[in-house]
Parts: C-alpha cells; structure tokens; sequence
C-alpha cells in the first residue's frame, strides 16, 4: 500500500511540496476501435500495475480496440488531478475508464457525467463502498477486512493464535480494518489478535516500534504472533522479536524485498499481497471486454487480494519482482 | 552583562544547580512503571527497551539542547533523519557502493543541511523556528523526489558491512543497542564543550542576550552556524544508525523525533527561552521521556491509551523540575 502512505503524505506536507503536477499519459494510439482509458497513480506500486495494464492491452489491440494509460505523476493533489484525468479521458471520446477512487467527493460527480453519457466505468484498487453509487459498475482490488481475516485464519491454522497486531497509525479508518479482520480471522479459529496501539510519538521511529513490541511479548509470554501493518514497521518488528529472545511469529501486510527474503529463509511466516499486477490486467481487461461485448463478470466485486506469500511461493514471487508482476 | 553570565556557570555555582528537579522526575517515571511493568521492565531487557529509545534520541537531544541554550530552534531534525538514513541506503543498497561511503555520504547531506539552516538563519535574521520549519519541509521533499526519482520506492533496503554494523547497527549483548555508547561518548563531548571551553559561554551569553554577546566580540554568528551543522549531522547520524540496524531507511522515518527531541530538551530544565540549560539535565530530561513512552508496553495496559498517558506523565514530570527548579533558584539567590 505504498499508495495510501504517499497520499498522507502529501496531504500532512502539502504546504512544501513542490508542485510537479502532471499528467504521463501513454497513448498506444492506433485508429479504430473503442477507447478503453485506465487511469492510476505513478509510485513503485503502480509500475506494477501498470506491467498488467501492458499485457491485458495486447488483447485489447488484438481486438482491433485502443488501450490508453493516463498515470497521476504525483498523489500531490489527488482529486482535482484525477478530475482532470477522467475529464481527458471523456473529452478524447473514451468508451470505458477504469480507474481507482480514492476521492470520492471529487471524483464521484465526474464519474457520474461519465456514465450518463454511456461510457462504461470499472473502478479498481479503491471505491469498493462507493462504486454502486457513482454508477460504477464492477470493483476489482483488493479488501482490507478480507485480507485481515485471511492472514489470521492462517496465523490460527499454524498455532499461532495469540497475536498482536503492531499499528502505528491507530487512528487510521483503513488501517485499522487491518487490525480488525486479523482479530476476527484469529477468532474464527479459536485464536485471539489485540492490537498494539503505538503513539504519535513513536511514528516513523523504528526503534521506539521495535522495543514496543519487545515490550509487549516481554510482558506477555504467550503471545506467539507479530503482525505488522506495513514492510517498515516489519523490518523492526523483528529486530524487537529478536531481543525479546522470543520465538513469535512474524507477519506483515505489504511486500518488499527484505520481507521476501525473510520469508524465503523463513525468517517470516507470512506477508499479506494485494496484487497490483492483477488489478491493472482485470482492470483494463474487463473495461474492454464491457465496453466492445458486454461482457461483465456476475460477481461485481472481484477481489484480488489478499494473496498469502509463505516459503511455499515465495521463490516464485521474488521471480516475479524481476519480471515485474509483483 | 558577559561578567554576569560568567560568574553564573563557575564551577561551584555549577554544582548547586537545579538539575535536582529533572532527576526526581526521571526516578519517580522510573518506579511508576516498575511498580506497573514488574520484573519485565527492571530486567537488562526492560532496561534495553528504553535506552535504545533514549540513546537515539538523546544523540540529537543533546545538540538541540546547545541551540536550544543558545536561543535557536531546529525544528528540521525530523526529515533530517530520513535524509541520513536514506541517503547511506541509495548510495550503499541501491547503488552497492561500500558501507563507510554510504555513511559518510549520509552525514554529509546532514551536516550540509544544518550548514545552510544555519546561513539562512544568520544572513536573514529570520527566526530559527520559521527557517528550520522551512527546510523540514523542504529536505522531506527533496529526499522524497529523489529516492523515487533514483530507486522508485520510498523504501530503500541496505545491508552495512559488517564493520559498519559492528559500530552502529548492533545489540550488544543481544539487547542493548551501540547508539547507547555513542550517546555516551557525545555526552561527555557537549558537556565538555559548555563547561570547559570558551564556546560554551558564548553558548550561553549568545542564548542569554544576543545583542550584548554580539558587543563583546563573540563571533555569534558563526557559532549559531556551527550549532546547526552539529545538529544536522547528529541526525544524520541516527538515520544512519536506523538505516545499519534494521537494514532499510524510509523517507517518511524520523517525522517524531522533532517534537520529542524538544520535549527531552524542556523536560532537561532547558529554558524554551535560551540561555539555560545543562546537559546532565537533558540526559534525564531524555530518559523520562523514553521511560515514560516504552514503559506502557511493559504494563499489559491497553496500549490504545498510551498516548493520553505519555501526555499525562510528561506533564507531571515538567511540573515537578519546574518546582524543584524554582526552589533552588530561591535558596541560590538567599545564598548570592
């Protein structure tokens, strides 16, 4: 979720930040056909969605159909720039947008035009709970409750059922859902998860992330688990396992390579994917198979993650970092 | 008014004065959260939990507190941190160049942001608050751009060599972190600096009255400079440190630091004001503040309390310095 952590960031900085606003559009121009536009962010997250967009728009110019990328530079000045996108995208004479909703407020009444004027819409990576309401109509990404749940069934399944789950954002609505479904995924295998609030004024510190947890499996010896909610506050974490000298568990939302590395020596039990890649391929394909057949999935909501990577896939997921897929 | 200022920090005067208050405060955190934590938290692990906590801060602690002495403020030690940390992890992890590079490399960029700070400051007479405010802001910006520019991630990983680990990056006895040496060391280092040497004086005359200190020939502008330089490179220093122990450095690490290194600073005894301040009492101001934040994981509390209690706590441990502090003030003048 390298997304979400730029968008605050640009929020709480706005001030200083140096306006690169910009729009990178790719226009894989041929004549002809429909015009299928996918609108997404510019970060190391999106470069991987992007590599799905490329491979499901082979079969879109296979198709005889135009496949156009338009990627926000920054997340600087997020609704107003994805207005501006999306009002592109219709002014080129667009026949399907897909696109993520992360300011409903701005971006809904746009989407709304959008669709009155017939133009298909699939948003994807976020809007879940609002997609229905703009005239949206499928979402493909991920669900942050649903990959909680998953990640503490599995945490349970092998006996690790007491855990905690490390957050330093706790006032955060969508981390915290995080922290939530791996509660009630615990819970439904007879485990138990309680979230490890940490204060404003350990965020960004990984040292003080790293001797909070210590402190709290110090105190409670029984706690088996540490779960983390982004590949930061993972790498301290264990560093914190380590000099409690315990033998918990480690887990994380979110890759990076160090995580990977971890879970291929198994160092790591588990860390919790969203699959961008797959996002940008169903994305763009499911826009263009709307927009040119009327083809649309029964299942509006179609979830991409959470995707578990243990030592059993891990080799071939760091392969697909190489490549490009993850 | 320079002849007041000296006879106020003999070495007698010295002894006598009030750094009883912050001491008091650090012992009565220190057994609140032993009575709360238990063995837990009085083992060497307990032990460990908070001075890693403080030994890092109180690396930066310590030359906030020179500014701080001499009236300024350096609000930038948070982005400054990233830019350390992050700074040694491109150069080293993403481009593979050798670790002492890296770190070199990393302080550099530290102490040439403290550098110009420090030029701004002194050439536009703009308060330190407003151009350290500036540049926090900016320096996040440009390590930002950058390192997506350069690596594409805001998230670089590193491996030190281990020579570099062995002196930054690792617990000793499998729990006490090597910052806690360095902190030492800088201590001893500052302390040395503001009582033996000349700067110190002009530390505090400078914090006590600029204009005046500026009358009796101290190159004040210089030492403001190299006040900031200190600064910045101290953290720089502990973004290196970050970056060596835990194998990755990201640009929105360290944001924290710059509230709690002044909140060390006060809970220390140093006059938000200037010309006051010692550094035993910012190392206690320091500890209390990492107790007082690491201890609540020791408690089995609900942890989403913990910042109302760290608020509550620190408050009652400046309150306490406050009256202590005034108490020998009262006795010091009965006795001048």
């Amino acid at each position: 979720m390298k997304k979400s952590l730029t968008v605050k960031f640009a929020a709480a900085f706005a001030v200083a930040a140096l306006s690169l606003t910009g729009i990178n559009a790719t226009a894989a121009n041929a004549a002809g056909g429909n015009k299928i536009y996918v609108l997404g962010g510019g970060d190391a997250f999106f470069a991987v969605v992007k590599n799905g967009f490329e491979s499901a728009a082979l079969s879109v110019k296979a198709g005889g159909d135009t496949p156009i990328w338009l990627g926000l530079q920054n997340y600087d000045n997020i609704g107003p720039d994805m207005v501006k996108l999306i009002q592109t995208a219709v002014a080129q004479g667009a026949d399907a947008i897909a696109l993520p909703i992360w300011d409903a407020a701005a971006e809904g009444p746009e989407i709304k035009k959008a669709v009155a004027k017939g133009i298909k819409v699939i948003a994807y990576n976020a809007g879940e709970p609002v997609m229905k309401k703009y005239g949206a109509s499928a979402y493909i990404g991920t669900n942050e409750y649903t990959a909680g749940v998953k990640a503490g069934e599995y945490l349970a399944s092998m006996g690790k059922k007491n855990a905690i789950c490390v957050n330093d954002q706790p006032a955060s609505a969508n981390i915290k859902q995080r922290c939530d479904g791996l509660a009630k995924g615990e819970k439904n295998k007879g485990g138990k998860s309680t979230q490890l609030s940490l204060p404003a004024t350990a965020f960004g510190n990984a040292t003080a992330i790293a001797n909070a947890v210590k402190g709290a499996i110090t105190k409670d010896k029984t706690i088996n688990a540490v779960f983390t909610i982004s590949s930061a506050d993972c790498d301290a974490s264990v560093v914190g396992v380590k000099a409690a000298g315990s033998k918990a568990a480690i887990g994380s939302f979110d890759l990076s390579e160090n995580i990977l590395n971890r879970v291929k020596n198994g160092e790591q039990l588990v860390a919790v994917d969203q699959q961008g890649w797959l996002q940008g391929f169903l994305a763009t394909s499911t826009a263009w198979q709307y927009a040119a057949y009327g083809i649309l999935p029964a299942t509006t909501t179609i979830l991409t993650g959470p995707a578990l990577i243990t030592k059993a896939n891990a080799a071939t997921v760091i392969a697909g970092v190489k490549t490009g897929q993850r | 008014m320079a002849g007041q200022t000296k006879s106020r920090f003999d070495f007698g005067t010295l002894l006598r004065r009030p750094e009883f208050g912050a001491l008091i405060g650090t012992i009565v955190v220190f057994v609140f959260f032993s009575v709360a934590g238990g063995e837990p938290f009085t083992d060497l692990g307990g032990w460990a939990a908070w001075l890693n906590v403080a030994s890092e801060l109180g690396i930066i602690a310590l030359p906030v507190a020179l500014i701080m002495i001499a009236g300024d403020l350096d609000l930038s030690v948070g982005s400054t941190i990233a830019a350390g940390g992050v700074t040694m992890a491109v150069v080293s992890g993403f481009f593979d160049v050798p670790t002492p590079i890296g770190v070199v490399a990393g302080l550099a960029f530290g102490a040439l942001i403290g550098f110009i700070n420090g030029i701004i400051i002194v050439r536009t007479n703009l308060p330190s608050f407003v151009v350290t405010l500036a540049t926090q802001f900016a320096v996040f910006g440009l390590v930002l751009g950058l390192c997506k520019l350069i690596t594409g991630t805001v998230a670089v990983n590193v491996k030190a060599d281990e020579g570099v680990k062995a002196i930054f990056g690792t617990l000793l006895f499998g729990n006490f972190e090597t910052a806690i040496v360095i902190w030492a060391v800088l201590a001893l280092l500052v302390a040395w600096i503001l009582i033996k040497t000349k700067y110190g004086n002009w530390i505090y005359a400078i914090g006590g009255d600029m204009v005046s200190a500026k009358a009796t020939g101290i190159p004040v502008n210089k030492v403001r400079v190299w006040l900031f330089v200190g600064s910045g490179t101290a953290s720089a220093l502990v973004g290196v440190i970050q970056a060596s122990l835990y194998d990755s450095a990201q640009v929105s690490g360290g944001a924290s630091f710059v509230f709690n290194s002044i909140i060390a600073v006060v809970v220390g005894g140093v006059l938000l004001t200037g010309g006051y301040g010692s550094v035993v009492g910012v190392i206690l101001g320091t500890m209390t503040f990492a107790i007082v934040s690491q201890g609540i994981f020791f408690t089995g509390w609900d942890s989403d309390w913990a910042s109302l209690i760290l608020g509550g706590l620190l408050l009652v441990a400046v309150l306490t310095n406050n009256t202590f502090r005034r108490l020998a003030f009262s006795s010091g003048k009965k006795k001048g």
